[in-house]
């Protein structure tokens, strides 16, 4: 996967850019807002990184001017801005995804492969397996190896959004947007306690735990550990 | 009063004052001359009167005949008659028509007079008097002259009020021009400056009138502001970009420090894991607290950018209750809510929903395990009430207003080192946001927290439906 990052801190680009090449990414790294318009319209990138306070064309600028030349790369937006008037206006100017500085670097990399995955699984689906788990789309049920679990319906939005991502890594706070529609972080772990109970629904009494927790990032649902 | 209606009656009462003062001058003039007249004519009849006790009729005609040519000198007027009003001496020909005949009077006629050949009527005043033989006299003078100067009198009166006023209105309203034309600017140049262009200021003209004393002092209080915005925005600035940029580049290096210890020596992990977490974790609180501070000092700020939805918090408290519930529970504490099924304001979700989510927070933070927190949102006209009360410590009465001011931690609080001091505080900002207040009270035991929010009058208030989570 080729990533295009722009970002003109060369020393927070150039950490990002080794721990993105470490996770076995392809990066070319962008100092300015113009040298990153131009890479970004020359070359073929799965994913833009671009900040979005930058020399010569902010981020949205370059995002604005991509898709007006109809390209369509997915592009995520680090910013030190971070309130939600600024997140909202950053989505709505075409960003794929807004994340504010300082960010964890789990935090980035949950979010890119979600960018990178999202057009696996068509969104018109009824339902999803994930090893013997099946989520119902339409009834709203699930059932593990063919025996029906009870869930309310918060927990079902919980488990559908880390089931659509089965095997990637799902933030806390991406759940928190999602499920909740909260675009801002509690102070107390609240999505832990709801992750608990929902592992206890899913897992309880089955050789093979599906829901893990990744430290310091986030939470998987996959097929083994 | 607008200035130019000032003007228009500021004229018209010099126009009054000046008339009455010109007409009392006309008055007393006119008394003046006719008193004159009056005594010159007295003075006449008197030295006739001599003349007639003296020497008789014979005597008075004589002196008359020697006057003859009084009319030419001095426009005087002499004629004795006898008992039938027959002249007998004096410069009239005949005794005068249509006047009213009694002794010791004064009366008025006119007299034609020849001049160059043609008659010109000249208006006479004068005083008969009877004499002891029934002879009549008459005395008089030319008033042509003194009805002249009066009638000039007159006019100039008119015409010098009549201007007098013109020109104090015109000088009135160019002046009140003036003064409108500059508190309009003034006017124009405070809205651009409420509009949030603090450059803007009062224009001065140089005159060092009370204008520019006004312009002066306002733009030096503007300066002011602008000065003290400067320093604001400047220092908010600074916690964006000063604070954030260290903060991201220590969690980078952290982060890598942590991946490095995680491929070298078994016991270096784990040491390094033990040092390394905790630091995470205090960037964290870190950030939230510098997110917060930043989110009141923007709330505060009335946001400009802050979008205004229709916001239901009947829902959004559900979710919220539901979101905490699970953790509430296991933290050993029940929490009920009570709420209708809509409550619709006007507001920005995401602030609200951080109000609600802080109050919670605190809830959980502060009150002690088997406590209850009750949160209830109440609709009626014209408004929505939300509360969260519950039967921990509470806040004292006296640290009540402190407890809503940034990073003040009260009571037990104080000693809870967890907190940022800063959710009230952010709590207080957004109700202001939303053009409520909140308050905090006594729930006997325990602390409620109420907000009320003003909503546009609306529809029928729908039953409260109580349920436990």
């Amino acid at each position: 996967m080729h990533l295009l990052l722009i970002e003109d801190d060369a020393e927070a680009a150039r950490f990002l850019a080794k721990g993105l090449r470490e996770s076995g990414y392809v990066v070319d790294i962008a100092a300015d807002g113009r040298e990153g318009l131009f890479r970004a319209s020359e070359g073929s990138y799965d994913l833009i990184i671009a900040d979005r306070q930058l020399p010569h064309f902010d981020g949205l600028s370059i995002v604005a001017m991509l898709r007006r030349n109809g390209k369509h790369t997915p592009v995520l937006i680090l910013s030190a801005l971070g309130s939600v008037d600024d997140r909202i206006e950053g989505l709505r100017a075409g960003g794929d995804d807004y994340l504010t500085k300082p960010f964890a670097f789990g935090e980035l990399l949950a979010r890119i492969e979600a960018l990178l995955r999202r057009g696996n699984l068509p969104e018109v689906t009824t339902r999803i397996r994930v090893a013997d788990l099946e989520l119902d789309l339409l009834g709203r049920k699930v059932s593990r190896a063919g025996r029906p679990i009870d869930v309310t319906s918060k927990e079902f939005q919980l488990l559908e959004f880390l089931a659509r991502r089965a095997g990637q890594v799902v933030t806390r706070t991406m759940l928190l947007e999602a499920v909740w529609d909260l675009h801002f972080d509690p102070q107390t772990n609240v999505i832990d306690v709801h992750i608990s109970r929902l592992r206890s629904a899913v897992d309880k009494g089955f050789d093979r735990p599906l829901l893990h927790t990744v430290r310091g990032a986030g939470y998987v649902l996959r097929d083994g550990g | 009063m607008s200035s130019a209606r000032l003007a228009l009656v500021y004229s018209a009462l010099v126009m009054l004052i000046t008339a009455a003062l010109l007409i009392t001058v006309y008055l007393v003039t006119r008394s003046a001359l006719e008193r004159e007249i009056a005594a010159v004519i007295r003075a006449e009849v008197d030295d006739l009167g001599d003349d007639l006790r003296l020497g008789g009729v014979g005597r008075v005609a004589a002196t008359l005949r020697l006057r003859a040519d009084s009319w030419g000198r001095t426009g005087a007027v002499f004629l004795l008659a006898d008992q039938a009003f027959r002249p007998v001496a004096g410069n009239l020909s005949a005794w005068p028509r249509d006047i009213e005949v009694a002794p010791s009077t004064m009366v008025e006629f006119e007299i034609a007079a020849l001049e160059r050949g043609s008659p010109v009527l000249h208006p006479v005043e004068a005083r008969i008097e009877r004499l002891s033989n029934g002879y009549w006299l008459l005395v008089g003078a030319d008033i042509s002259e003194r009805q002249a100067v009066l009638r000039r009198f007159g006019l100039a009166t008119l015409w010098g009020t009549g201007l007098t006023a013109l020109s104090v209105w015109l000088l009135g309203a160019a002046y009140a021009r003036r003064t409108a034309r500059r508190v309009r600017e003034y006017a124009n140049t405070c809205q651009t400056i409420m509009q949030g262009d603090l450059t803007q200021r009062l224009r001065t003209d140089g005159a060092r009138d009370e204008f520019d004393a006004l312009a002066l002092a306002v733009n030096a209080m503007l300066e002011r502001i602008e000065e003290q915005n400067t320093t604001l925005r400047t220092a908010f600035d600074s916690i964006a970009h000063d604070l954030r940029t260290p903060l991201y580049r220590l969690r980078v290096r952290l982060e890598e420090a942590q991946l490095r210890a995680g491929a070298s020596h078994e016991t270096l992990q784990t040491e390094a894991q033990e040092l390394i977490a905790p630091a995470l974790e205090d960037l964290d609180r870190l950030q939230r607290t510098l997110t917060t501070l930043l989110a009141i000092a923007r709330a505060e700020a009335q946001g400009v950018t802050t979008h205004h939805d229709q916001v239901d918090l009947a829902e959004l408290v559900a979710g919220l209750v539901e979101l905490y519930a699970p953790g509430m529970r296991g933290a050993g504490l029940e929490i009920t809510l009570e709420t209708p099924e809509h409550a619709v304001l006007t507001g920005n979700r995401q602030l609200l929903a951080q109000l609600v989510t802080n109050l919670l927070e605190n809830a959980l933070k502060y009150v002690p395990t088997g406590g209850r927190v009750r949160v209830r949102v109440e609709e009626s006209v014209g408004s929505v009430a939300l509360s969260v009360a519950d039967n921990g410590p509470g806040i004292a009465a006296a640290d009540r207003e402190a407890a809503l001011r940034p990073f003040v931690r009260v009571g037990d609080a104080a000693a809870n080192a967890s907190g940022s001091g800063l959710g009230l505080s952010l709590a207080a900002a957004v109700a202001r946001l939303h053009r409520a207040q909140l308050t905090l009270g006594d729930a006997a035991p325990g602390l409620i927290v109420r907000c009320v929010f003003p909503t546009a009058a609306r529809r029928d208030v729908p039953n409260g439906i109580a349920q436990v989570c």
